[in-house]
């Protein structure tokens, strides 16, 4: 016994020494699978003094947002909207520009339909005056709003609804030499569509005009709004050329067929 | 002589991985300690073994007397906040550096003498 003592002694140690490296070593396997991220505790104080200042920066923010909500002023707001939308009148320095038709007596030769206004050459104008800047725009006491468009009955020219007739009186509030000098611009809207058919136009410069508001309706049968969060992503150029491509060809064959 | 600590080994292993037990989390430091006075245990035999005074119940005595010694201090280390389990770490291991050079000594010793008598 006591020759052999100490293998037994020292065999007994190694397997107790190898069962528990065993155990050590699944525990430790386990919490590694379980927590891979954290290691030490100093890792975790760290991440959280981490959380902590962010924690602060949020609540910072919150509070800002807080100040903001008390602070946003739904009238002016709404005020600011009303403008946009065109149904409050508004008065304010910027052109008014005159368009008659031709004022001489024709020659017997000559085609009456080129020397008066068509809605297209109104059209232009009105689109040349949104280009430079123009805050709102009305077409003899017709407010022009986002719904607004211009066409042609016979012989008269609508705008939304409303038939007009001559002379044109367009007002346009806004920086009234910009706009004077986007349609006298060389080769621009008179170059282009006044002196050519020998039509009448006259641009003052005004400091204050008075536009009456939008009187039309503004009723959504079909639209609905669409959540902010929710904002579809609008088609990629691809897609949107396929479509005008197939409208194209449709429009073609309708074409062909009306022309035959 | 090696041999009887590596079978050792090599049979706890075989057991450990039949026992389907593994150490509670908040048990495991003081496992890391039992484990490191296994091992000065194992040394501290074979060098007494090797210097012909091995006696069974003082090495067993010694081993719990160490072990729990160690577990203990770690415990109270960690009831006030201190690292004493440090302490035992180091102490183990400078045992075992120093148990493992006598052993290596002897190992050589005898080594040498064999030669010579060949």
């Amino acid at each position: 016994m006591s020759k052999h003592s100490w293998k037994i002694g020292v065999g007994l140690a190694s397997m107790l020494l190898g069962m528990l490296l065993v155990f050590q070593f699944r525990t430790e396997t386990n919490v590694k699978t379980y927590l891979p991220q954290f290691t030490t505790a100093s890792e975790l104080g760290i991440k959280w003094n981490r959380m902590q200042t962010d924690l602060n920066k949020k609540e910072e923010e919150l509070k800002r947002l807080r100040q903001l909500i008390q602070e946003y002023n739904q009238e002016e707001e709404l005020k600011s909207l009303r403008m946009a939308a065109g149904v409050t009148p508004l008065r304010g320095p910027g052109v008014e520009i005159t368009l008659t038709d031709v004022q001489r007596p024709l020659k017997s030769y000559e085609d009456p339909n080129l020397f008066i206004v068509h809605y297209d050459q109104l059209e232009l104008l009105v689109n040349e005056l949104w280009a430079a800047g123009a805050e709102a725009v009305a077409v003899n006491g017709e407010r022009l709003v986002a719904q607004t468009g211009f066409s042609c009955a016979g012989t008269t020219i609508l705008v939304g609804t409303r038939k007009l007739a001559p002379p044109y009186i367009i007002r346009a509030i806004g920086d009234a030499v910009t706009l004077k000098a986007a349609l006298t611009i060389p080769g621009g809207f008179i170059d282009s569509q006044i002196l050519p058919f020998e039509l009448g136009i006259k641009i003052e410069i005004k400091d204050s005009l008075y536009l009456p508001p939008y009187r039309g309706s503004s009723v959504f049968n079909y639209a609905a709004v669409v959540p902010e969060e929710t904002e579809e992503p609008t088609p990629v150029d691809g897609e949107a050329e396929v479509e005008t491509d197939e409208a194209g060809e449709g429009w073609e064959i309708v074409g062909e067929g009306e022309v035959l | 002589m090696l041999l009887i600590p590596l079978i050792g080994i090599a049979l706890g292993v075989g057991i450990g991985l039949f026992l389907p037990w593994e150490i509670p989390l908040s048990y495991k430091n003081y496992t890391a300690l039992a484990i490191l006075a296994t091992v000065d245990a194992i040394f501290g035999g074979m060098r007494a073994e090797l210097e012909g005074n091995f006696i069974f119940s003082k090495f067993i005595v010694s081993f719990f007397a160490n072990a729990l010694l160690a577990v203990g201090l770690a415990y109270f280390g960690y009831s006030i906040g201190i690292d004493i389990y440090l302490g035992a770490v180091v102490a183990f291991s400078i045992r075992l550096f120093n148990n493992l050079s006598l052993i290596r000594e002897f190992l050589l010793i005898r080594y040498r003498q064999r030669g010579n008598e060949q």
